[in-house]
């Protein structure tokens, strides 16, 4: 028998009720752990996004939407700004337009449906015409062709890398020749192979290549040279978005700003890194409530060993000071019941970190998904091709919910490290308890 | 030779300061068997601590062999209790959760023996106080109160103490048990020559010890 077998042997003397101290044990430092787990994950992912979100920077024209709403496309002296803007490496301009059947040789590969035509309901018809006047006048409505001029074609590309061609070559976007690259569903429904020609805005146009993107509105559209669509739809230097990218993700912050200075309120300006930014705010909430959780838990469990020692130390008050009668030290005596609680705080531990590990997956989850769903009802629509983000933002939307939660050594370590600050927590108090205890109690009646 | 002189012990209580002990003067000589007589409240209890070196004197000195207990450090007090003092208490005062031979063993942990030489010293001890090897190995609420009280003395003597302190040890016995154990205490302050000190309220027991000291109201009347 020494000071830890006697400590050891102390915790089990009241089996039920080390039981019921175990078991609060075992929830807090269950939680300690999955909490750390969820933190953890989602700070993974929310660095993972942060990281693919790029640096790249559109400017659109203020009030333009895909291509609905109005105003005027940015002009060649707003793209002279924009090009010398400290950290941006490289721009690409892109002017879209549409083919409509009057324009062009082409027939649509999509279907108008319901949502096309309902687009088109305003056009042609007099505001003063009758509705049968309007339906005799009126063309029936057809699909359009996007075209879209671009000086860099890659930029069209859903996936954020390079655009897929299938066929052919790719095309110089900084050109003015008459080339284009046809996405592979309008190819297919006009026969276009690499070398045909056809005809937009009454001049003939090579095919260069054919393009996929498995995104049929893409593949339903025409790019060429952004110079080229300028020229061929008498709109010089026009261009209706801008992708600007910046040196470094560190600086896009300040790009944007710099950018807004400079182009006022005729320009709106969004970063990848914004929306990233925005699309992990809850993640962040999560990671912040994961935290909290650890350290409210923390408390807790500490708190758990701390009463349930004052509470053994009152009761054995007598035996305590029979053992300083009889020759015992103080630390022999601290000693001992810090082993009784380290053993308690242990099987605890054991007990609880089993558990957390069984529980951090579903929890982590559930907690994902849980803030997910509520906050995907704020985040805004997606439009024409001008507003889909190439890449980064619209994959991010769909894998931010697949958070992996996987317990590290660091998680563990960390779990096993709180473990023991709650054990010398909970006894410290206890030990100056046991250290003012007057051995001259023992002669009094109890 | 344990040499008491001036010794004075006040507790501050709501009402005021409680004189337990007052300006007490005693020499009790290596190996003699004194007991100390006097009624409740008149101060046996708290003269005992201040033997044991469980408290510390208000004023006056004890000195044991030459050395003044009142005047050594914390950590030299329970180094004083462990290896130079026996206590035997009414309630018997065993830990609950260890057997007899463990009582014995915590003891002589205590007193610095050699882990390997506690067991067997404590089944000596306990042999000699009367306890059989089932006994021994039995946790204190499945012993008698006279079977607990050897064990106590056993626990008392473990490390040959040079004075055994003894407070109502027959209190809660029997008459005839309370004579026996008085008996072990001597025959065995005899063989060891310790010196004992017993609070007793037993004037036969009294009558037959080497000295006896009466107190009253905190002060030494005979
Ligand atoms: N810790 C204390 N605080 C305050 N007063 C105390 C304390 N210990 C003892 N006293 C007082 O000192 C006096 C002597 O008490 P003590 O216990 O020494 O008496 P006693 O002779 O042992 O009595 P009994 O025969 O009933 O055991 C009593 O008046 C008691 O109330
Ligand atoms: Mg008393």
């Amino acid at each position: 028998m020494n000071v830890v077998s006697r400590g050891i042997k102390n915790a089990f003397r009241s089996p039920l009720r080390s039981g019921a101290i175990i078991l609060m044990l075992a929830i807090s430092i269950g939680l300690i752990l999955s909490m750390l787990v969820a933190r953890t994950s989602v700070n993974a992912k929310i660095d993972e996004v942060k990281a693919t979100a790029g640096t790249s920077i559109t400017i659109t024209p203020a009030g333009v939407f895909g291509f609905a709403g109005g105003g005027d496309p940015l002009t060649s002296d707003q793209l002279a700004t924009i090009k010398p803007t400290a950290h941006i490496t490289s721009t690409s301009a892109t002017l879209n337009d549409q083919l409509s059947t009057t324009d062009t040789n082409l027939v649509s590969s999509l279907d108008l449906g319901s949502f096309g035509a309902r687009q088109q309901r305003f056009e042609n018809g007099s505001s003063n015409s009758s509705q049968s006047d309007r339906l005799a006048t009126r063309p029936a409505p057809t699909p359009r062709t996007t075209v879209t001029g671009t000086t860099n074609p890659n930029s069209v590309s859903t996936n954020g890398g390079d655009l897929n061609i299938t066929s052919g070559s790719t095309i110089d976007g900084n050109s003015s020749s008459l080339v284009a690259l046809v996405g592979s569903d309008l190819a297919t429904k006009n026969n276009l192979t690499v070398g045909s020609t056809f005809t937009a805005y009454g001049s003939t146009v090579t095919v260069s290549g054919i393009f996929n993107t498995a995104n049929k509105f893409q593949d339903s559209g025409v790019i060429m040279p952004l110079t080229t669509v300028q020229n061929l739809t008498s709109q010089a230097g026009a261009v209706n978005s801008v992708t600007a990218t910046v040196d470094s993700s560190d600086n896009v912050d300040s790009t944007v700003a710099a950018l807004t200075t400079a182009l006022g309120s005729k320009a709106d300006i969004t970063s990848q890194a914004k929306q990233a930014a925005n699309s992990v705010a809850s993640l962040e909430s999560i990671s912040n409530l994961a935290l909290a959780g650890v350290i409210g838990a923390t408390i807790a469990g500490a708190v758990i060993v701390l009463l349930a020692m004052i509470m053994i130390v009152r009761e054995r008050r007598r035996e305590i000071g029979v053992i300083k009668a009889i020759g015992g030290t103080n630390g022999k005596v601290i000693g001992q019941f810090v082993t009784e609680a380290m053993t308690l705080t242990v099987i605890g531990a054991i007990v609880g970190l089993t558990l957390g590990v069984l529980v951090s997956g579903p929890m982590t989850t559930s907690l994902v998904s849980s803030s997910q769903n509520s906050t995907s009802t704020t985040s805004r629509p997606q439009g024409g091709p001008a507003e889909i983000f190439r890449g980064g933002v619209q994959s991010v939307r769909t894998n931010i919910t697949q958070v992996s939660s996987s317990i590290t050594p660091t998680i563990f370590a960390t779990s096993i490290g709180i473990t023991l600050l709650i054990a010398a927590v909970g006894s410290a108090v206890p030990a100056w308890f046991i250290a003012r205890i007057r051995p001259a109690e023992v002669l009094r009646a109890e | 030779m344990l040499a008491v002189k001036d010794l004075s012990k006040s507790f501050s209580s709501a009402s005021g300061d409680v004189k337990a002990l007052d300006q007490v003067n005693l020499v009790v000589e290596t190996g003699q068997f004194a007991s100390i007589i006097g009624k409740s409240g008149s101060g046996k209890s708290t003269l005992l601590s201040l033997l044991g070196a469980l408290d510390i004197p208000t004023s006056g000195s004890i000195e044991v062999d030459g050395v003044d207990i009142a005047k050594l450090s914390a950590g030299q007090q329970t180094a004083y209790r462990a290896n130079k003092i026996g206590f035997v208490f009414q309630h018997y005062n065993l830990i609950p959760n260890l057997t007899a031979l463990e009582n014995v063993m915590l003891a002589l942990e205590f007193g610095g023996l050699p882990a390997k030489k506690r067991k067997a010293r404590a089944e000596q001890l306990l042999t000699d106080v009367g306890l059989d090897a089932d006994q021994q190995l039995r946790k204190p609420a499945r012993l008698s109160g006279g079977q607990q009280q050897r064990v106590s003395i056993a626990r008392a003597l473990a490390n040959h103490p040079a004075i055994v302190l003894a407070d109502e040890p027959t209190g809660n016995l029997d008459s005839e048990t309370g004579k026996k154990i008085f008996d072990l205490l001597h025959r065995l302050s005899r063989s060891e020559k310790t010196t004992i000190i017993a609070v007793t309220h037993d004037m036969d027991i009294a009558g037959k010890t080497d000295k006896t000291f009466k107190l009253k109201d905190g002060k030494v009347t005979a």
